[in-house]
């Protein structure tokens, strides 16, 4: 059983709309194709109107004196069958003036410029020149630009374009942004993009931590490992992030979810020729000092020969960057976007700096964490820096852990 | 080959072409005896007999109709209206029934008739006997419209009329019956429907024109050529359909347009040419286009030849352009 | 004023003028049959109007006789020119009922291409197409009588024309031609009394409409045109004399019983007593009586035949609802014998927005 509407129908002779007079049957009336179901009168004639379904009457939707426009439903009918997929289009469209029947040549519409005065013909000459008329003054009747005055114009913009032109060649080199330089723009511009980057700069008096490392270091070097200040901040930054894990996630822009990572792959900066790349270091927390040290000599020389695997440059989950060996006070570094946290290491440098209100020279380290402002507060950053900060300034701290 | 008029090229071809083709008859006013007012139709009668050669009742409407008819049961009838002016009674006819019949029938039925005759003014012939209402024809879908300007083209177009399969308005510039001689070649050879010519060719400037103003546009190319400008003339021949692609060519070579044509201004076929330009080629305009015609007014007896196209309103308008 | 009849309004017959009809009993059963079938058709087609299936229709409604007579009387080689008022001509010269209300309906089969309402041409049929200005097609049936004439093939051209269609020019110009050169044609006027809302005794000074004919030297005619056996026999005479270069004019005296067309209301000018008044004189009344009175058929054959055609024609109505409108190309055919450029770049913009509108 299908539902159709009965339509008043356009019954010709400009007629756009019918007053119903008297329906000949009722809802719930079984009616035949072609048998008359309503009396309508319309300007020229009053008329009776079959139906063009057979059915049952479900609904009569239009009441007697009410006038009809010409295409409305005045009833619906429960027909046998399967309902149609497109209802046919009968009426016409209303007509709109401004129909074109013609194909419009390739005129590029010009600019609406009510003080320029020249034929078509020049104007096109204009536009095949490059020359912009509002230029352009014209020697014609009446300050009409003339081909002539186009030809001109385009002739001396031609000269100044030649002396142009001739400079750049010597004096600019173009080199492409391609291959790995070209990832690293795109990352930045898109860290750049998505996050709210704020630094957090503060400074660390790492003096027993140089005098901890003196120590370890001909150890290492007894084992062939090169120990520099990275473990220790590596380790540092592990308890400040199980302190305050919210530094150990990344964002997810298109969920808008902030996801705290239960693991520690901490990404190391390294400057190469190609740029700087960010190998990160899996399960830095289940890794001893000795055994981190070894890990960034052997993923630094993988950086640098470009021989890094995929699998070596992704998942972290918080990242460093010792900024330190080449000099410099402060840095912004740029987050590893989506990771929510970077901690930039500075150089360390001997600083009169205040103990137990003496001056003394001690080994000052100046730490920079930048932080995605839109789910981390400047507060809480001062605490996580704290955190790191406290337990450089006293390393014994990382054995009790 | 010797030259003849115009009026000599069209009774050429008609008795050449009824020894041809038997299906052909002609129809009309004093066509019989008299050889019709301007004497197209002199002798016709006595070689083919009154059977072929009707002379008419005084009825333009009958005239035209029976032609359909005749047209429709497969006979070629060329009727031959006494003046295009006396056309209007049977203009129903034309435009309701010859016009219309071949759509209206859903291609059942078809009327390829040729209704010939005079048209243009400038012979003094006042109100009745001047009019060029071309326009009410080429408006009339269905129908074809042929204006000859030469008398060999009148012989060519009329022998292709007489091969087209559609009801044909063939309009013959009275001033042009005996004025000008031509060669025409004896025998049949056809002129292209639907195909203008480019009688001369030019750079500065282009007119466009038919009829007997085309004579009038070459005197006008002859008088600019002498203060060194090149005027380049065509001569439409067919009104409807119109050969755009003539026209086109020459606009974009040389971008300045004047039509000329006696019938009045306003809805004269100029206006629909240069709609047609300006759609087409309004890149390639280097001015206005302009029309130079006859004015909206009935046709005057007397200064008519003011009313028409003046050589001089071609010529300034052609420095008009010039100038522009 | 006098007027030639057989059969007066009850069916009885003029025992005299009978004899004189050659007419076996199976012609008059057609006849019979012919008239049912086009106010059956008739009905159907103000029905399909209501329902926006038919643009427009002009009811044949009380005139049958007059088609189905003259259409019987003609011979297989012989044209036609009606103009729009001649249903029972089509169905007696055989066109089939499905063409017709595909005609009608303008759809796809539809031998017109839907390119104009109330009007039809069937060149099979030798039905040539007419025109909605009145009287317009009458000069065309003289000139194809003329052309025939000149080709010494003997052919009869029946034009039909209401009487509306004797003040117009283009009827005097023709009948007069027709007169000048005794051209084989039959001028069949079918006087149904109205010119739309006009009637005819305002229509005409002139008495008669057969004088009209008288006129222009035409041999004339006054024949009750309700009355099948004398259009019939009239009609026979005419074309006879026509053949041999002698047009007839017969004035045929009827009544328009329905409106003028779908879009006419008649009540506006003229009384329901009148139109019951020459319901009880209409053509099929009197020749179902003269049939069961000659015994020729039986009330209940009438009414089996009656109820077939009934269900012919509401089959045939089904499936011609059905078919779909023709191609929207139809716009632009048959206009010239060729298409030219101007009408193939109008072409293309329109059936391009109508196929995106259409989603094909």
């Amino acid at each position: 059983m299908v539902e159709k509407q009965i339509i008043l129908p356009d019954i010709g002779e400009g007629i756009s709309e019918g007053e119903i007079i008297r329906w000949l049957v009722k809802e719930g009336d079984q009616i035949k194709q072609f048998q008359p179901i309503v009396e309508v009168l319309t300007v020229k004639v009053n008329v009776e109107i079959p139906s063009p379904f057979t059915g049952k009457i479900k609904k009569i939707l239009a009441k007697e004196k009410e006038v009809v426009k010409v295409g409305s439903p005045i009833a619906i009918v429960e027909v046998e069958g399967v309902a149609e997929e497109k209802p046919k289009v009968e009426e016409k469209k209303p007509e709109t003036l401004v129909s074109a029947s013609q194909k419009v040549t390739e005129q590029v519409p010009a600019k609406p410029s009510a003080e320029i005065l020249a034929t078509p013909a020049v104007r096109r000459l204009a536009r095949e020149l490059g020359v912009d008329l509002s230029l352009v003054k014209g020697t014609g009747p009446g300050g009409r630009i003339t081909e002539e005055d186009v030809k001109r114009f385009a002739e001396e913009k031609k000269k100044l374009e030649v002396v142009k032109v001739a400079i750049p060649k010597e004096k600019e080199e173009r080199i492409p942004v391609t291959g790995i330089r070209r990832m690293i723009a795109e990352k930045m511009s898109l860290a750049h993009n998505k996050a709210a980057m704020v630094t957090h700069m503060d400074e660390a008096d790492v003096t027993e931590l140089v005098r901890i490392r003196e120590y370890l270091k001909e150890e290492a070097e007894k084992l062939g490992i090169k120990l520099t200040y990275l473990p220790f901040i590596i380790k540092a930054a592990i308890l400040a992030l199980k302190k305050y894990p919210k530094f150990n996630a990344a964002i997810d822009d298109e969920k808008k979810e902030l996801v705290i990572k239960k693991y520690y792959n901490i990404g190391i900066a390294v400057a190469t020729d190609q740029g700087l790349i960010v190998p990160v270091i899996k399960d830095a927390d289940s890794k001893s000092l000795f055994e981190l040290a070894k890990e960034i000599e052997v993923l630094s020389e993988k950086a640098r020969q470009g021989k890094l695997s995929i699998d070596e440059v992704t998942g972290s989950s918080f990242s460093i960057t010792n900024i330190g060996p080449i000099g410099g006070t402060f840095a912004t570094p740029i987050l590893n976007y989506p990771d929510v946290a970077i901690l930039g290491v500075m150089k360390i440098k001997k600083k009169p700096w205040i103990v137990k209100d003496k001056i003394e020279i001690r080994d000052i380290m100046t730490l920079v964490l930048t932080f995605d402002h839109r789910v981390i507060d400047g507060a809480e950053a001062a605490l996580f820096t704290n955190e790191i900060i406290s337990i450089l300034e006293n390393p014994y701290r990382l054995l009790a852990t | 080959m010797p030259e003849i008029t115009l009026a000599e090229a069209l009774n050429q071809t008609l008795k050449e072409q009824m020894r041809k083709d038997d299906r052909i008859v002609v129809l009309g006013e004093d066509i019989g005896k008299r050889g019709g007012v301007f004497l197209i139709t002199e002798g016709l009668i006595d070689e083919f007999g009154p059977e072929r050669v009707i002379n008419t009742p005084l009825s333009e409407a009958a005239i035209f109709g029976v032609a359909c008819g005749m047209a429709i049961y497969g006979l070629k009838p060329i009727a031959e209206v006494q003046f295009f002016d006396f056309a209007f009674g049977g203009f129903d006819q034309i435009v309701s029934q010859i016009a219309k019949i071949r759509y209206r029938s859903g291609g059942q039925f078809k009327a390829p008739l040729i209704i010939r005759g005079p048209v243009a003014g400038g012979i003094r012939g006042g109100m009745y006997h001047s009019q060029s209402p071309e326009s009410y024809y080429i408006h009339t879908a269905g129908l074809k419209v042929i204006v000859p300007a030469f008398p060999y083209d009148a012989k060519g177009l009329l022998i292709s009329a007489i091969k087209a399969d559609d009801p044909i308005i063939f309009m013959e510039p009275k001033t042009l019956y005996r004025t000008i001689k031509q060669e025409v070649p004896e025998g049949e050879y056809t002129v292209p429907i639907g195909e203008a010519k480019v009688l001369r060719e030019g750079d500065d400037v282009l007119f466009i024109s038919y009829g007997a103003m085309v004579h009038r546009a070459l005197q006008a190319a002859e008088q600019l050529y002498k203060e060194n400008i090149s005027a380049e003339v065509i001569d439409l021949r067919t009104l409807l359909p119109l050969d755009i692609q003539t026209i086109l060519k020459s606009v974009r070579k040389i971008g300045r347009v004047i039509i000329i044509h006696e019938a009045p201004k306003t809805l004269g076929f100029g206006a629909e040419i240069a709609a047609l330009i300006a759609e087409k080629a309004i890149d390639y305009l280097k001015g206005p286009i302009l029309r130079v015609t006859g004015q909206d007014t009935p046709f005057p007896l007397v200064h008519d030849q003011y009313y028409l196209p003046t050589l001089k309103r071609i010529i300034n308008a052609a420095k008009y352009l010039i100038n522009y | 004023m006098s007027y030639f009849q057989i059969l007066n309004e009850r069916g009885e017959p003029n025992e005299v003028l009978l004899k004189t009809v050659d007419l076996r009993n199976e012609d008059l059963y057609k006849f019979y049959k012919y008239m049912l079938t086009a106010r059956i058709l008739d009905s159907w087609m103000l029905r399909l109007q209501r329902m926006g299936k038919v643009a427009l229709h002009g009811p044949n409604e009380g005139q049958e006789a007059i088609g189905a007579g003259t259409g019987y009387a003609a011979r297989p080689e012989d044209w036609f020119f009606p103009s729009y008022r001649q249903i029972s001509l089509l169905i007696t010269r055989g066109v089939k009922i499905s063409d017709i209300l595909n005609r009608w309906m303008a759809n796809k089969y539809d031998v017109m291409k839907g390119h104009e309402f109330n009007l039809y041409g069937f060149k099979d049929f030798h039905i040539v197409t007419g025109t909605t200005p009145i009287a317009v097609h009458i000069p065309s049936a003289v000139g194809f009588a003329h052309a025939a004439k000149i080709r010494k093939e003997k052919i009869v051209v029946l034009v039909y024309f209401g009487d509306g269609a004797t003040s117009k020019g283009d009827f005097h110009e023709a009948i007069n031609w027709a007169g000048v050169f005794k051209l084989p044609v039959f001028f069949v006027c079918e006087n149904n009394q109205y010119a739309i809302s006009q009637h005819v005794s305002r229509q005409t000074a002139s008495e008669t409409l057969a004088i009209k004919g008288v006129a222009y030297g035409v041999k004339s005619m006054r024949v009750d045109g309700n009355d099948v056996l004398a259009v019939y026999k009239s009609a026979k005479e005419a074309i006879e004399s026509a053949r041999n270069y002698e047009p007839v004019f017969v004035e045929y005296l009827t009544y328009r019983l329905g409106a003028h067309t779908t879009a006419d209301d008649p009540r506006r000018y003229r009384s329901d007593e009148e139109v019951n008044y020459w319901r009880t004189k209409e053509p099929l009344i009197r020749l179902k009586n003269f049939l069961i009175s000659q015994g020729i058929m039986t009330e209940s054959e009438e009414k089996s035949l009656r109820q077939e055609l009934e269900a012919t024609i509401e089959e045939e109505v089904k499936k011609a609802v059905e078919i779909p409108p023709p191609p929207i190309e139809v716009i632009f055919e048959d206009v010239y014998s060729d298409m030219p450029w101007h009408l193939k770049e109008q072409m293309e913009t329109v059936v391009k927005e109508y196929k995106e509108e259409q989603g094909e």
